[in-house]
């Protein structure tokens, strides 16, 4: 073989790693959890297993050392010759934040071992080789207490096809020291029929005995790379009994991955994440299932057809066609909404991804704060785009963050309410009209209304005394500035409160609301656009041009008279609404349109609001309404104020679509001017 | 390389085949690309219903494939009350076998001198 550039590789490597290491954490909380599915640990040893390998491979030796550790301890709980613990899982939980770290180390071209990492090693080392060589000192070598390995294998039918001869094994094993085949056996797998056998599928197993006082890595060296090849427990012949007595943890002997609770240390063990499994998709690029890639195939494959049958009408055109030029066309309007469909559909992504960090948050609030949580994840597959995806993760911690911290009670306050210690924390996520609807809701005390009320009338952002009711109540939450900071603790007072939840939410084009009844909990709704490629838009004219004001932020449109408009100091025109002063923006002024109609009694005053702010525009008249796909200007052109986008109408021209936000900050200032 | 030789001047005394026994000769190279042949061959002579006596004494090299096949062949024997017998085998076959622990499973006379 020639040198091969493995430089080229390293990407999918960390890529592939990173995925692993998801993986592994998602398994080591569902373990976590009490859950004791052997093939949890499976999965768990997979991935460092294949961490390990692929860092060997590309020569990132202090990754691989650090995985060959790790796996070795996970070879122990996978060949239950260790209980899994709460004190494991922690080790481990560690183990997968440390690798995460010097993965990143090493792809930005920095030593991935650090002191951190070292010393972590150096913990796990102690507890692997402790275990194993039963011997005090944790120097002590794994082979001396070992007479030798009882070994289990079990083919997987496509064993023979991955170059790998139980033959050639058992040599190598031989090598080794003296090898006693006690048992060979044929699997209910195997057909029972000679005819139908299929030769290249191996439906083989053997007990096996190796005697000797070899080195457990030895032993693993002769079936690294079989892993999903075969089934595998090795077992060491003696020296179990002498491991137990030097491990105070748990023995090692009884049959491993025991419910945590059994073991569990002061933690919490009362949990259960209900997450399926969804692999993480991050960065700059997407993975499409095919499916939606063929989707989209065939609907090209019938957008061709409906082209070629209207060329076709084309070609030799008189109207006795005209009934099939105009199905033609449906058709083709048909074949474009499809195709425009599939097209949104490929980034549209599940929710899972960003559900799946909630365990992990879950566990390490509850041990901080000394709660028991009961996670509870409902719709992972719900679809989400992209980038409403990569934006909604922050404001999600955060409500988590504030369910746990502020919601829900500690065990003693929930037995004394006739709860059950440990919180439901639920996260829900489904489709509801055009949007998606994620709920967070918790069974704990509800909002504090005295605390909050309290908290309000402090910042002046009520009267003392004023009547509220519960809505208002929660409103409060959303207030700049609002931070019931009697309670706050390093988690979810940071001075960011709800109201930048509410904003980062907003800016994603959705709506934020908390409903909540004392001491049964609360419900944070947040509602999203599924996309953010499309608008609902109103259509106004103003002189030539058309402008796009966004549906979910109008108010109302209305015709005012002349007289209804007052002219403040510093030149600002405002007008009467509701019983409140409006400022009125003029937007053929704002945009410099040219033949625009300039009396306010011949256009339409469209009233749009932002944040509670509401501004008066001023256009010519409304055309109607329609769905804009939001074309960037900063891309095409550069940065416009009050303008957030572009899109091209039906006869072709180019309307620009309103800024509501920035708009109503410009009204705003003219009006305080 | 001498046991292959023992074995080879076994064949002489080899006990005889009764009647209606099917005779299949293992091919010195046993392993996965000559199997589709051989499983073809043990099928027929399986079919014919008196039992199938093993020639294994030209084996030079076998996989864990070929002694399934085998394996396979003497369980369905057994179920229908077959018998297999064994004309010889080389030592390299014996060595293979007794190393995956499948000798006595497939019956194999002691190995030769080797």
């Amino acid at each position: 073989m020639g040198a091969v550039d493995l430089t080229q590789f390293h990407k999918t490597f960390f890529e592939e790693s990173l995925e692993g290491l998801d993986a592994m954490e998602t398994a080591l909380l569902a373990l976590d959890s009490g859950s004791t599915d052997h093939e949890l640990v499976h999965t768990i040893f997979r991935a460092a297993h294949s961490i390990k390998g692929g860092a060997a491979t590309f020569g990132f030796a202090d990754v691989a050392a650090f995985t060959h550790v790790a796996e070795s301890l996970l070879e122990e709980v996978r060949s239950e010759r260790r209980a899994v613990d709460g004190a494991l899982i922690d080790l481990l939980l560690r183990s997968v934040d440390c690798l995460r770290a010097m993965l990143a180390r090493s792809s930005s071209g920095q030593p991935a071992a650090d002191a951190g990492s070292e010393t972590l090693r150096g913990e796990l080392l102690r507890l692997v080789s402790g275990e194993a060589a039963a011997a005090p000192g944790a120097a002590a070598p794994q082979a001396a207490a070992v007479d030798g390995w009882d070994i289990r294998f079990v083919a997987l039918p496509h064993l023979l096809q991955t170059g790998n001869d139980p033959l050639r094994l058992f040599r190598e094993l031989e090598q080794l020291g003296r090898l006693e085949v006690r048992r060979a056996f044929v699997l209910d797998s195997a057909p029972a029929r000679l005819a139908e056998l299929d030769p290249s599928q191996c439906h083989l197993g053997w007990e096996l005995r190796l005697h000797g006082a070899i080195a457990r890595g030895d032993v693993d060296a002769v079936f690294d790379w079989l892993d999903g090849d075969c089934e595998l427990a090795i077992e060491a012949l003696s020296g179990q009994a002498r491991a137990a007595a030097a491990q105070p943890a748990p023995a090692a002997a009884p049959p491993a991955v025991a419910p945590a609770s059994a073991t569990a240390p002061a933690a919490p063990p009362a949990r259960e994440a209900t997450a399926s499994a969804t692999a993480s998709a991050e960065a700059s690029s997407i993975r499409v299932g095919i499916d939606k890639v063929d989707a989209l195939i065939n609907m090209m494959g019938e957008l061709v057809i409906t082209q070629s049958m209207l060329s076709d009408i084309g070609e030799h055109f008189d109207f006795t066609k005209l009934e099939r030029l105009r199905e033609g066309l449906a058709q083709l309007e048909r074949n474009t909404r499809e195709l425009q469909e599939s097209v949104m559909r490929i980034r549209m992504l599940p929710i899972g991804s960003v559900f799946n960090r909630f365990p992990r948050l879950v566990r390490d609030l509850e041990r901080k704060l000394g709660k028991q949580v009961r996670l509870e994840l409902h719709g992972e597959h719900t679809e989400l785009d992209k980038t409403v995806l990569e934006k909604i993760g922050d404001p999600l911690v955060h409500l988590v963050r504030n369910a746990i911290d502020h919601g829900l009670e500690t065990p003693e306050k929930r037995r004394a309410a006739g709860k059950p210690d440990a919180g439901t924390l639920t996260l829900d996520a489904h489709h509801e009209g055009g949007n998606i609807i994620v709920r967070i809701s918790d069974d704990g005390a509800g909002l504090n209304r005295a605390a909050i009320v309290g908290k309000a009338v402090e910042r002046g952002l009520v009267q003392p005394g004023q009547q509220l009711s519960d809505e208002e109540v929660a409103e409060l939450i959303f207030a700049p500035g609002f931070s019931t900071a009697a309670q706050a603790t390093d988690l979810s007072g940071r001075g960011v409160g709800m109201d930048v939840v509410r904003r980062n939410v907003r800016d994603l084009g959705g709506s934020v609301g908390v409903k909540s009844e004392a001491g049964k909990g609360s419900v944070f709704t947040i509602a999203l656009p599924l996309t953010l490629a499309i608008i609902d838009g109103l259509v106004t004219a103003v002189g030539e041009e058309r402008y796009i004001v966004p549906l979910t932020s109008i108010v109302e449109s209305l015709r005012l008279g002349a007289e209804a408009v007052r002219r403040i100091a510093g030149g600002g025109e405002v007008f009467q609404f509701r019983g409140d002063y409006l400022p009125l923006m003029r937007l053929h002024r704002a945009f410099a349109c040219a033949g625009a109609i300039t009396e306010v009694e011949r256009g339409i005053v469209v009233v749009i609001e932002d944040d509670g702010r509401r501004v008066g525009l001023l256009v010519d008249d409304l055309l109607g309404q329609q769905q804009a796909v939001i074309k960037s200007l900063e891309k095409h052109y550069q940065r416009v104020q009050g303008v957030s986008g572009a899109t091209i109408l039906s006869d072709g021209s180019v309307a620009l679509i309103v800024d509501v936000g920035g708009v109503v900050r410009l009204g705003q200032r003219s009006k305080a001017a | 390389m001498a046991g292959k030789r023992a074995a080879k001047q076994n064949q002489d005394e080899r006990p005889a085949v009764p009647d209606g026994v099917a005779v299949v000769a293992l091919p010195a190279d046993c392993r996965l690309a000559a199997q589709a042949a051989l499983q073809a061959e043990l099928v027929a002579a399986l079919e014919r219903g008196a039992g199938v006596a093993l020639d294994a004494s030209a084996v030079e090299r076998v996989d864990t494939a070929a002694l399934q096949l085998l394996v396979l062949l003497r369980r369905e024997l057994a179920s229908r009350d077959g018998a297999l017998a064994w004309r010889g085998a080389s030592a390299a076959f014996n060595e293979a076998a007794g190393l995956l622990g499948l000798a006595r499973i497939l019956e194999l006379p002691a190995a030769g001198p080797a």
